[in-house]
């Protein structure tokens, strides 16, 4: 057949006969409570059919803290593998050749030293590194603008970054150093337009970045630029979504191609993963949810053109907890009856020449165009996070999206729309439809961590530490020193700790100024006079100290709160992300507060909020000082909650901010003088 | 005493055993509006004065605009100053604005005091201004008032713009002015008088070397500013960033705790009731103040600001 003569339908292989694509990569995000644990569970999931790997690890492990360090106790194994050293990484690849194997990590602040882990474990195994293929997710940018797994300042983290992309050139040259994350910003309420311009600035900054350091000639430069790799959302407008992947190839194009000269047409290609929107799921009627990951995985995969390389879904009720074993594997089937039995890879691109598609794809181009001229104005994309020109972006496109389900503008439905329904029988299970971490598990971490710190040559580890510390000193590249550290067994504590006494330690703006709630009504006066009617009682005016405890760093619902209550008339104490339960009691306590409101969604509510009522014990201030939590918190443990001393508990589904200020405000009105 | 808890009494012997949640009580006593707790807080002066642990502290004011970094830099002082002298008691009061609109306030400075370990000696409150546009509220002096016997050193952290500049200085006994090197502040500030009153400077942020040209814009618009001044204002150079600068701050603040109060808290007492004076009974009110022998006098023979206040009113309004 020549070419003229292919019907437009088909797809053709090198041989020229009709074929059908490849499926993209199956992954679910996944990992808890221990090596051992995860590397059943992903055993378990390749042996259904799951093509690749993607590591979750735990709060500790991502902030750079061993298992048994007091900040990091109670989120061990919460929602994520703990890995503390090399015997851990030897634990959780076990029986798993890694030499096949594609491994997304999702790890950032310490991501360098979950790369050197994996090399050393190759070169224990006598694996050559070059067949390594996978992730190190790696994007500071996203970190400091929304999730807050960071531990370095900007230029620290940049320098990691770059020297993990000088080493990978030849030693993994399959390995994609960092991934581009727009994933985190849709999590944070961008446009479209927004992810696109942010990723795309972000991805400039990188190439711009190496490209000074000049320690790669042209052609490595090509090859590098052939590295980056995104990691995208998608949304439950699912035409739009697909149009804005549609418009990140073409502008991904258009950069690789004018600014940076990239010749080899192969190195110009967009590639990325998907994991599919997690904020638009629901707590109410969680079922629904099932739907909404159908119609999103449908975004990024129905555009040939644009489809992803490799997925992953939630699952159904991840807006409830953690999944289970089997709600990770119905998201997994769902791929692989869109992959296998439907008609969906035996076509050519089904949007070419569609006036539509072309004219949206177009008009997404022109927002995001104009975008991105803006911010490499202001000099690019480290300057406006130092600016907090993006947060501020951000955070007025959550409260955007917030007043707009708050008025029922946009429609949720089973939330703000349709609420009534027969109860899901998928939550009358024993286990009530949710996951729970079974705190034994947690301590085999602690165990393994004891071994290995008294297994080792000290003298080796503390050599090792010595000459990264050095690396990171001189401006070496700190790969070798870390691999080499790896290798020593030192742990994820001490690693972290060595780098932070050269580098410090990042602490962001709040990002709280500038948010409009679209709170102006009769309610918001009803509450002040509330509050002025409490300052003549009390002779102060209602303090509120609102806290993140733990390392869970999604601040937004926190500062919504925080924002919120002063808008109401309260005094608000908010001391950002990242504190020890320790020091949002002694701030309640100096502050002689009436109200903690702590906000957690990593799942170690329980442990926190006894931390939080012992605390307030030692100092006699528990009569004093009411508690109150928010965050992703399973019904089933309200009882243990409210036991523990804690007097109200907000989750997702309390979306009204009016409600739980008027919540807070009874509260303290109904306190003993 | 009013309300359930533990007596003043108890609560006073506790706060001068630092005992945090007792000075955070007692703070909320200060700030109170109500009428009820004037007599009160005139009983916790009482028990404080005649307690055998009595301080007499320096009240250090640090002002600057927003974001030149005056909480940045107490966070790098504050810890060495503590490691200067063992038994050092330390109290910091933050003031942050209000919401005209709500009067709610945000209070973040807590965030950039965090130290490594928790430092029982140190103590740390953030006030809302208030209605009072980013100056000090009435309450700032008053909980200054108990601070300053409780603590051996106190800091008053306040944006200081406009009059509130003079307000730091009824409270504290030393001011410092915290400056950008090119925020272009010295003029603003040269044409509100605001160069005039502070008791030195601090030029912070110097971390590279373009700041010296800041020090001398600074130094010469000084010498427009103040022209009479016998010794030269000290200006600091510092940078919380690197650190640089700030061991010269560190001892010349540890200088002033060594040496004698250059104002007893009786004096600091009397300033504050003939401002009090001033904006509530105006020239009038503090003729009538020298009539009964002066703030300080008057005070004194009252037992306490609080009744001082009481009897002032009082004998003003009867003629």
């Amino acid at each position: 057949m020549t070419m003229d003569e292919r019907p437009p339908h088909l797809i053709f292989d090198k041989e020229n006969k009709a074929t059908r694509d490849p499926a993209w990569i199956f992954r679910t995000y996944a990992g808890h409570s221990s090596a051992r644990a995860s590397n059943e569970l992903y055993r378990a999931n390749l042996s259904k059919g799951q093509t690749g790997l993607s590591i979750a690890f735990d709060l500790p492990t991502q902030c750079g803290y061993d298992s048994d360090d007091s900040i990091a106790r109670p989120e061990v194994g919460k929602v994520g593998v703990p890995i503390n050293s090399l015997d851990d990484f030897h634990v959780l690849f076990d029986e798993i050749p890694i030499e096949k194997m594609n491994t997304s990590m999702t790890i950032n602040g310490t991501a360098m030293w979950m790369l050197s882990l994996y090399v050393a474990l190759a070169r224990e195994r006598g694996i050559d590194t070059t067949l390594l293929s996978g992730t190190t997710q790696n994007d500071l940018i996203k970190e400091y603008l929304a999730r807050g797994t960071y531990i370095f300042p900007p230029e620290a983290s940049l320098r990691i970054i770059a020297e993990m992309y000088e080493f990978c050139i030849d030693s993994m040259p399959s390995w994609n150093a960092s991934n581009i994350c727009s994933y985190h910003l849709q999590e944070a309420a961008a446009t479209p337009a927004q992810e696109l311009s942010f990723a795309l600035v972000n991805a400039i900054g990188l190439l711009d970045l190496l490209k000074e350091r000049g320690r790669f000639n042209d052609e490595d430069f090509e090859r590098a630029v052939g590295r980056i790799s995104f990691f995208v959302n998608a949304g439950i407008r699912f035409v739009e979504e697909m149009c804005k992947m549609r418009a990140f190839s073409e502008l991904w194009e258009e950069i690789t191609r004018d600014r940076y000269q990239v010749k080899n047409r192969k190195f110009r290609l967009f590639r990325y993963g998907v994991q599919v929107n997690s904020l638009g799921l629901t707590e109410s009627q969680p079922e629904n949810n099932a739907w909404r990951i159908l119609i999103e995985a449908l975004g990024v995969t129905l555009s040939r053109s644009a489809r992803c390389r490799a997925l992953q879904l939630p699952a159904w009720n991840e807006a409830l907890s953690l999944p289970r074993p089997w709600d990770q594997q119905w998201s997994l089937r769902l791929q692989q009856i869109l992959a296998y039995e439907t008609d969906l890879l035996e076509y050519p691109d089904l949007f070419d020449g569609s006036l539509v598609i072309q004219s949206k794809v177009e008009d997404l181009k022109r927002q995001a165009r104009r975008e991105i001229e803006v911010i490499l104005g202001m000099g690019g994309v480290k300057a406006a996070i130092e600016s907090g020109y993006m947060k501020s972006a951000l955070v007025r496109s959550m409260s955007a999206r917030m007043k707009a389900i708050n008025t029922g503008e946009q429609l949720v439905v089973g939330m703000n729309k349709w609420t009534e329904g027969i109860p899901s029988p998928l939550l009358s299970g024993a286990d009530g439809g949710i996951f729970k971490v079974d705190p034994q598990a947690t301590r085999g971490a602690l165990g393994s961590l004891e071994r290995t710190r008294k297994n080792r040559d000290p003298y080796r580890a503390k050599r090792a530490l010595d000459a990264l510390q050095e690396a990171a000193r001189s401006g070496a590249n700190m790969m070798e020193p870390s691999i080499e550290c790896a290798l020593a067994r030192v742990t994820t504590g001490e690693w972290a700790r060595a780098l932070r006494q050269v580098f410090g330690e990042y602490r962001p703006a709040t990002g709280v100024d500038g948010q409009k709630l679209g709170l102006e009504n009769d309610r918001v006066d009803l509450l002040r006079g509330r509050i002025d009617a409490l300052v003549q009682r009390l002779g102060h005016r209602p303090r509120l100290v609102v806290g993140k405890p733990g390392l869970d760093g999604h601040s937004n619902g926190a500062e919504v709160i925080a924002v919120s209550a002063r808008h109401v008339g309260f005094d608000v104490i908010y001391s950002g992300i990242r504190l020890s339960p320790d020091e949002i009691v002694l701030s309640a306590v100096e502050e002689n507060a009436d109200v903690i409101g702590a906000s957690v969604l990593s799942g170690s509510h329980l442990e926190l909020a006894d931390q939080i009522m012992a605390g307030l014990r030692s100092h006699g201030a528990e009569q004093r000082v009411q508690v109150v939590f928010g965050g992703i918190i399973p019904p089933t443990d309200f009882a243990q909650l409210y036991a523990a001393g804690v007097k109200a508990v907000f989750t997702p589904s309390d979306f009204g901010l009016v409600e739980i200020m008027e919540a807070i405000v009874g509260l303290i009105e109904r306190a003993p003088a | 005493m009013t309300g359930p808890g533990p007596p003043d009494a108890e609560l006073v012997a506790r706060a001068l055993e630092q005992d945090r949640f007792a000075v955070a009580q007692l703070v909320s006593l200060f700030e109170d509006r109500r009428p009820t707790a004037m007599e009160r807080r005139a009983r916790v002066l009482e028990a404080a004065e005649v307690h055998p642990r009595r301080h007499s502290a320096t009240v250090f004011g640090i002002t600057g605009t927003p974001g030149c970094g005056k909480s940045t830099l107490l966070s790098r002082v504050v810890p060495d100053l503590l490691a200067f002298r063992e038994e050092l008691t330390v109290a910091i009061l933050a003031v942050d604005p209000s919401s005209t609109i709500s009067g709610g306030a945000l209070l973040g400075d807590r965030t950039r005091m965090k130290l490594e370990h928790d430092e029982p000696r140190l103590f740390f409150r953030s006030q809302a201004s208030d209605t009072q546009l980013g100056g000090l509220s009435p309450s700032t002096f008053r909980v200054c008032r108990l601070l300053s016997r409780l603590f051996d050193c106190v800091f008053v952290e306040t944006v200081g713009v406009g009059q509130s500049e003079d307000d730091v200085r009824s409270v504290a006994d030393k001011t410092f002015l915290v400056l950008q090197p090119h925020g272009g502040d010295e003029v603003q500030f040269l044409k509100a008088g605001i160069m005039e009153t502070p008791d030195a400077f601090v030029l912070n942020k110097c971390d590279d070397p373009s700041t010296e040209r800041g020090y001398h814009q600074l130094r010469s618009s000084l010498w427009l500013a103040r022209p009479f001044d016998a010794d030269e204002v000290p200006i600091f150079k510092t940078s919380a960033k690197t650190g640089v600068g700030v061991a010269e701050l560190v001892a010349s603040l540890a200088a002033h705790l060594a040496a004698e109060p250059s104002r007893r808290p009786e004096r600091r007492d009397a300033l504050f009731l003939e401002r009090w004076v001033r904006e509530e009974w105006g020239r009038a009110g503090s003729r009538f103040l020298e009539v009964l022998g002066g703030a300080e006098h008057h005070v004194r023979v009252s037992g306490g600001v609080e009744r001082a206040q009481v009897q002032f009113e009082l004998r003003f309004r009867e003629g």
